[in-house]
């Protein structure tokens, strides 16, 4: 088990204690996962949940019976029309499966038939911090382990060079970013082992990976020569053995100088794969790079790369905002299924593509021919899923003719993480931590693996 | 097979040998506690289920006809064993959707027990604690950890030596590294405990881990992200240990400090305690779900520092575990919702309420800029009897046409004459009035509307997608006024709540006192104060933008002004109401200045003496007033800049507290008054009101909770784990102590000696059994890996603060300055920004050097060295000390600046500081970090390294150039390049050595 999990945890031996020796519970069917979060709530209805009926009913009111008397953020709630605004963009149905995407992500919508599209996610959180929080934790309020923390504490990592969970941030149309925060994908009440790391676009991609100028790599490797010397003199005398895993970590740190530049270095990566994830592929810290990257650790063994891209949130300006998040983030996210699949490695890698919650179907500000806005919407959004566990080829769960209230086979935040951790051979009721004498999970006391989707 | 690891563990600490009776607490409670009580516990009956296996009577009383869970002295009748053991799944207990088995050694012991008698007992720290016996002349630590000791045949090790101990105490009390001379003195240990307690750096490491605890951060933690000024109640925390201020006093200062008799700043600032935790400024955020949301972080907070019990899980629902109702959850809730705050938190800076909290430096310079005003004003008044002879003389002389308009703080006065508006145009007033939301400003003018619609005037920024800025406007003959950044959700919007007549002229002035809220803008019609509504009071960001005041249209709004404007002045100032109602004056001034004095009114007094002061009085008139009006203009300035502090302070009428039904803020249920657990005393008689009541409580001496819960926590702070593991946790589902009867002892002791915290420090580190070598045999090793049984001396990595302040002291580095607002040490760039959060500006000098205490923390991108070494990260309360080991501490360590310069630092102390031998400078840097000399087998490698570094570094200038150019401090120019990069590198080597990080 130690071997398992040796990366960044030698040493926690309080949280060896509690992991359950009989994971993975079952035979997963995928190894590792690639979630590409889209911060700020993309609006499922430009981009994936097709209602035609609101065409002929653009700039009429809201339906009272639609709208249930829900609570609204009070960014609208002091709004006293509720104009319906339809989508300016046309839908098309994709592929054999004849899934609805958008004409703003035509390169998604290629690969459609390799997608599962659930249309009936829901939250109950209306703003970012507490929504985003949700999504990454099972808990609107930060403390709690982050999915990725989970599953670095479940399973550990398959690569000893590499961390279990690797974060990269990319930024959007900087009109309404909303910031993030390192918690989001920290341990919560976990070791702080399991946290993520952050993988920057910065000469370091992690912190003081780098010697300084003036140590090279054989003065740092005499360094270390002579440290582990003196730490070993020091074990014999004290008889800490706790010694001797600080000197495997500084071995470790050693590797990680190699084993890092060797995964950002994109040199050899062939021309065509590089045109198939976009011009942006060749800039760091975008997201067409940060998917590129994201393959070269899912080929190294990362358990779970997350991906943040920013800027999903149009309160206004849509038309001028939303296609500009579309094109730096349709062909990467296409092309890194297309990649993996070719590889022959989306079988055993989960890619799940979503934000932390939707878009309402009325204006937010001024509804003109060419420029409207949505606020923030819990009660449906989209996310897609591709590869390892996951159905390809399927649309899952519908919404009203307002993609306001969800008609059918609804999906909780909490089933979506049974469904995740179901795929890499998790039960989610028994992946625990004991915490303030709770048995906690990330599914809290919910959830339900969402079998329907499941191949 | 960890599973199996663990429950050995267990049965270590319990410490159950076969011959020993069992006890209830210790033995049995942990079982059911964790496999039962989640269904048959205190919240079975929301469940329907009869069976209470937290309650003697029920776990014994009657099911059904015959049928009990528990027979004593019986176990082939108690059903519980029957249950757990059924061969039928459908019948076996836990239930399988639990996930929770009874593994066989806990059935025998369930088993044992039942056949030994079934006894009873009360939860152990429910019960108040016993001062057991010690022989006189041991120390109390020694005698009771020894007698455990004794139990498992094991014997303590022997002293740790001078040196190893001297630095283990420093670390302890200073959080620093021992100064050399305190080490290689003769002193005595007691006579260095007590210097080291009486060091103002005691303080500062004890207000570290309350900081974790009370979740101090210097940012309000959601979304933006942006700066909160909360470090004078830090300096509170720091100051109030090194005075040694008595426990009880502690925590009720900052409890309830506010509600004292005649409540002095100190005791105010001291509640800030209550509001470190984090605010939500988040557009769009439902108010009442975050005031909910900060009532229950301070109730949590409260109940895990003090009582140590897990109090949050009965927000929703009875608790599972703990005898906790969901009502007394909200009355506990009910303590904490009545200060009156904005559920949307300001997004920059303190939200109210609020005290100014001057440090004593800013106290004393307010005393003097008050004195000096008084008497700027003294001087003036005496002058009266001159002033109204010079008005008399000034009024007599008077031409009849005189006029006169304030022009005080006057910023631009426009349109003398009326202008006309036609509904269409807009007219370009010029870079004039811009003003922004922390600025005093007016603005008035006459106006008459011919529409009763349409736009005044506004300074708003067009080209954005929300225009920003400021503006008037007309809706229906109602008069709008806005600030605003984003009309939506970052804006004071308000309405005059009569509409002005069409084409009348009015006189119009509004007000602003820079205070950022809708109650700091006034609006005076024809002199009079007019009622506004407030549409929207939620300004977070200044309006103020570049370009021009626009008259007529624009600024967002679809409608022009049709009618007339004139006399538009605007001032730099918020015009008091008295000189509001002097607009509403239409006679000429030599008119009123023959009305005779007797006869004049408030406001035609006003008038005339403003008037004087402007056009007529004399230099010296003039020059006395003007020192007044300096003076008040300086204790004015120096008290804007005097760091506020949120803080606790009670509403007059309380607010309604109901049981939120699931938890949830938007389902209210049974209404609630305050009050404490049921499971504990009441309240003491005579208790304050409200939080102070409850202080009181936490401080009673009949309470069992909150001596044993701080114990517990110093002890964790010096031996890396409580006697009671979960420091968090004195519940059902926490750990039995190691050594119950020394908890006790030490805490009625802490309680006897007038909660005396130094007393208790001095207690534990005067004991033989702090005074052990930490050097572990493998045998004992094996018996007790995380040496609970304390058979030896404590020894783990430092936490990160003093890894880092080690860094600095060694080196000579440190600033050793006590308090203040906090600090940016160095940090990788272009962090904050990663996150969306704008730019960290790095500190330049001195605060780079200061102790880790004082660094700013962030809660959205909290310091990267910190976080690395597992510091709590402040979100919450937190009070389990963490510790990992990971590669990228080892990053950190070899390769952050700050440790590259303090290394470089400590070589030239090594250099200058020894004479030429390299084996004595070798061995005084390493002094300097460990306090001892290297061994041999650590004098070689750190040799070895010097020699191949020079080698390398005089074939290679400018590598070691490079080196050495690590960091801000100056480099000592007289050392040769080379040979200091050489031994910077055999310093690093030093601070990346695992005994330096350790406290052995």
């Amino acid at each position: 088990m130690q071997t398992r999990r040796n990366f960044l945890s030698l040493a926690a031996a309080h949280s060896l204690l509690a992991a359950d020796s009989s994971l993975p519970h079952f035979a997963p069917r995928a190894k590792r996962i690639i979630y590409l979060f889209m911060y700020g709530g993309p609006s499922q209805i430009e981009l994936f949940d097709h209602k035609p009926r609101l065409a002929a009913l653009h700039g009429t009111e809201l339906p009272a019976s639609i709208r249930q008397g829900q609570r609204l953020t009070a960014m609208t709630a002091t709004q006293t029309k509720f104009p319906l605004a339809k989508s300016i963009y046309p839908f098309a149905q994709r592929g054999q499966s004849g899934a609805w995407v958008s004409d703003l992500l035509p390169y998604t919508a290629k690969i459609a038939d390799k997608l599962c599209f659930v249309r009936s996610m829901h939250t109950e959180q209306i703003n970012h911090d507490p929504g985003i929080t949700f999504l990454q934790t099972g808990f609107q309020l930060a403390g709690r382990p982050s999915i990725g923390a989970w599953l670095s504490y479940g399973l550990g990592s398959e690569n000893k060079d590499l961390p279990a969970y690797v974060v990269m941030a990319s930024t959007g149309s900087k009109i309404g970013d909303q910031p993030l925060a390192d918690r989001v994908w920290g341990s919560g009440f976990l070791p702080s082992s399991y946290q993520g790391v952050k993988l920057r676009s910065a000469s370091d991609p992690v912190l003081h990976l780098s010697n300084p100028e003036g140590i090279d790599r054989d003065m740092r490797r005499h360094f270390l020569d002579g440290l582990a010397e003196m730490n070993r003199d020091q074990q014999s005398a004290t008889g800490d053995t706790e010694i001797g895993a600080r000197i495997a970590q500084y071995e470790m740190a050693y590797r990680m100088q190699m084993s890092v530049p060797e995964l950002t270095d994109l040199s050899k990566e062939p021309a065509h794969v590089m045109e198939r994830y976009g011009p942006d592929a060749k800039k760091p810290g975008t997201f067409a790079f940060h998917c590129l990257l994201a393959r070269r650790m899912a080929e190294r063994g990362v358990r779970f790369v997350q991906l943040f891209h920013r800027g999903w949130d149009q309160h206004r300006v849509l038309p001028t905002a939303l296609p500009f998040q579309c094109a730096a983030t349709d062909q990467p996210a296409a092309a890194l299924v297309q990649d993996l699949a070719e590889r022959g490695m989306l079988d055993d890698t989960l890619v799940v593509w979503g934000g932390e919650f939707g878009r309402t179907v009325y204006c937010q500000g001024p509804l003109t021919p060419t420029d409207y806005g949505r606020d923030h919407h819990p009660r449906c959004f989209t996310v897609w899923m591709a590869g390892g566990g996951i159905k390809p080829g399927v649309t899952y769960g519908s919404t009203d003719d307002f993609s306001y209230n969800i008609t059918e086979d609804p999906v909780h935040v909490h089933d979506l993480h049974a469904t995740i951790l179901h795929c890499l051979g998790i039960d989610h009721t028994r992946l625990t931590f004991k915490f303030q004498g709770r048995h906690y999970r990330l599914t809290d006391v919910h959830g339900n693996v969402v079998k329907r989707i499941l191949s | 097979m960890a599973h199996l690891k663990s429950i050995a563990a267990l049965v270590t600490f319990a410490g159950v040998g076969l011959c020993e009776p069992l006890q209830f607490n210790r033995d049995v409670r942990p079982i059911l506690s964790d496999r039962c009580l989640s269904c048959h516990g205190p919240d079975a009956v929301n469940k329907g289920i009869r069976l209470r296996l937290d309650r003697e009577e029920s776990a014994k009383g009657e099911l059904s006809a015959g049928r009990r869970a528990i027979v004593p002295g019986k176990p082939e009748e108690s059903v519980l064993l029957q249950r757990i053991q059924s061969p039928n799944k459908a019948l076996r207990m836990p239930p399988a959707h639990t996930g929770a088995t009874v593994s066989a050694a806990e059935i025998a012991t369930l088993e044992r027990w039942i056949r030994e008698g079934a006894e009873w007992q009360k939860h152990w720290s429910f019960i108040a604690p016993r001062k057991a016996m010690v022989p006189s002349g041991q120390n109390p630590v020694d005698y009771f950890v020894r007698q455990r000791l004794a139990k498992e045949g094991l014997a303590p090790s022997p002293a740790a030596d001078r040196r190893t101990l001297i630095r283990r105490a420093s670390f302890d009390v200073t959080g620093l590294p021992p100064q050399l001379a305190d080490v290689e003195s003769d002193e005595s240990y007691e006579k260095l405990l007590d210097r080291l307690l009486a060091s103002p750096n005691y303080g500062e490491r004890m207000a570290i881990r309350w900081l974790d605890a009370s979740r101090y951060a210097d940012t309000n933690g959601y979304q933006t992200d942006a700066d909160r000024v909360m470090w004078r109640w830090r300096d509170w925390v720091v100051d109030a240990l090194n005075r040694n201020m008595p426990f009880d006093r502690f925590v009720t200062e900052q409890i309830a400090g506010d509600l004292l008799p005649n409540a002095t700043v100190s005791q105010q600032i001291a509640t800030g305690f209550s509001r470190n935790h984090r605010g939500n400024s988040e557009g769009g955020i439902v108010p009442e779900e975050y005031l909910l949301e900060y009532a229950a972080d301070r109730v949590e907070t409260m109940s895990t520092v003090f009582l140590g019990l897990t109090v949050g899980c009965a927000r929703c629902h009875n608790h599972k575990y703990d005898p906790i109702t969901q009502k007394e959850y909200y009355q506990f809730i009910a303590y904490f919702n009545n200060i009156g705050e904005p559920g949307r938190y300001l997004k920059y800076g303190n939200s109210p309420p609020m005290v100014a909290a001057p440090t004593p430096e800013q106290e004393s310079s307010l005393a003097q800029l008050k004195a000096a005003k008084l008497s700027a004003d003294a001087a003036f008044r005496a002058m009266e009897p001159e002033v109204a002879k010079a008005q008399a003389k000034w009024e007599a002389k008077l031409p009849a046409d005189a006029a006169w308009t304030s022009r005080e703080k006057l910023n631009a006065e426009l349109f003398p004459n009326p202008v006309a508006f036609d509904g269409k145009g807009t007219m370009d007033g010029g870079d004039h009035a811009e003003f922004g939301f922390q600025d005093r400003f007016s603005l008035t003018f006459r106006i008459k509307s011919a529409t009763g619609n349409g736009v005044i005037l506004h300074r708003m920024s067009e080209d954005e997608a929300s225009p920003s800025g400021y503006g008037l406007h007309l809706e229906n003959g109602k008069l709008q006024i806005q600030f605003a950044i984003r009309r939506l959700d970052d804006a004071i919007l308000l309405e005059s709540k009569k509409a002005l007549e069409k084409d009348r002229w009015y006189r119009v002035a509004v007000t602003y006192d820079g205070s950022r809220y809708a109650s700091g803008v006034k609006l005076y019609i024809d002199g009079q104060l007019a009622a506004l509504d407030v549409q929207l009071d939620a300004l977070n960001q200044d309006f103020r933008r570049p370009g021009k005041l626009t008259f007529g249209g624009g600024g967002g709004w679809e409608n022009k002004f049709e009618g007339e404007i004139a006399e538009f002045r605007s001032y730099a100032r918020a015009l008091e109401p008295m000189d509001a109602a002097m607009l509403a004056i239409r006679e000429p001034l030599a008119q009123l200045a023959r009305i005779a004095p007797g006869n004049r009114t408030g406001i035609q007094k006003h008038y005339l003496r403003q008037a004087f002061f402007e056009l007529g009085s004399n230099s010296q008139i003039r020059e006395t007033r003007a020192a007044a009006a300096e003076a008040a203009k300086r204790l004015e300035e120096f008290s804007q800049s005097i760091p506020t502090v949120m803080v606790m302070r009670e509403r007059t009428e309380p607010a309604d507290t109901f049981i939120q039904l699931r938890g949830a803020y938007d389902k209210p249920g049974e209404k609630v008054d305050r009050g404490v657990l049921g499971v504990l005393e009441p309240l003491p008689v005579n208790a304050g009101p409200g939080r102070l009541g409850l202080a009181q409580w936490l401080v009673d001496r009949k309470n069992p909770l909150t001596a044993r819960v701080m114990v517990n926590r110093i002890w964790q702070m010096i031996f890396g784990i409580g006697l009671v593991k979960t420091v968090e946790d004195f519940g059902s589902q926490g750990e039995w102590p190691s050594h119950p009867e020394l908890l006790d002892w030490l805490a009625v002791d802490f309680m006897e000696s007038g909660w005396d915290l130094k007393r208790l420090w001095k207690t534990i580190l005067m004991s033989g059994t702090y005074r052990q070598s930490s050097t572990v045999s493998a045998e004992l090793r094996e018996r007790d890996p995380e040496n609970r049984l304390l058979a030896r001396g404590p020894r783990f990595r430092l936490p990160a603060e003093m890894v880092r302040d080690q860094a600095l002291a060694a080196s000579g580095l440190l600033v050793d300055k006590q308090g203040g607002p906090s600090v940016k040490p160095y940090q990788p760039a272009g962090l904050w920004n990663e996150n969306g959060g704008g730019d960290y500006k790095r500190d330049n000098g001195e605060g780079l050097y200061r102790r880790s205490l004082y660094t700013f923390w962030r809660r959205t991108s909290p310091p990267p060295f910190m976080a690395a070494f597992d510091s709590a990260l402040r979100e919450s309360c937190t009070v389990r000390e963490g510790r990992t080991n990971t590669p990228l501490q080892a990053l950190h360590l070899m390769n952050d600046e700050q440790f590259l310069e303090a290394a470089r630092v400590l070589a030239q102390r090594a250099i200058k500081g020894a004479d030429s031998d390299t084996v004595r400078r070798i061995e005084y840097a390493f002094r300097l970090v460990l306090a001892r000399t290297p061994r041999e087998g650590e004098t070689k490698p750190l040799r070895s390294m010097l020699a191949y570094a020079q080698d390398r570094y005089r074939s290679r200038p400018a590598d070691a150039e490079a080196l050495l150019s690590q960091g801000q401090s100056p480099r000592d120019k007289s050392i040769d390049p080379a040979e200091l990069a050489a031994w910077t590198t055999v310093a690093s080597m030093i601070l990346n050595l695992d005994a330096a990080v350790t406290k052995e």
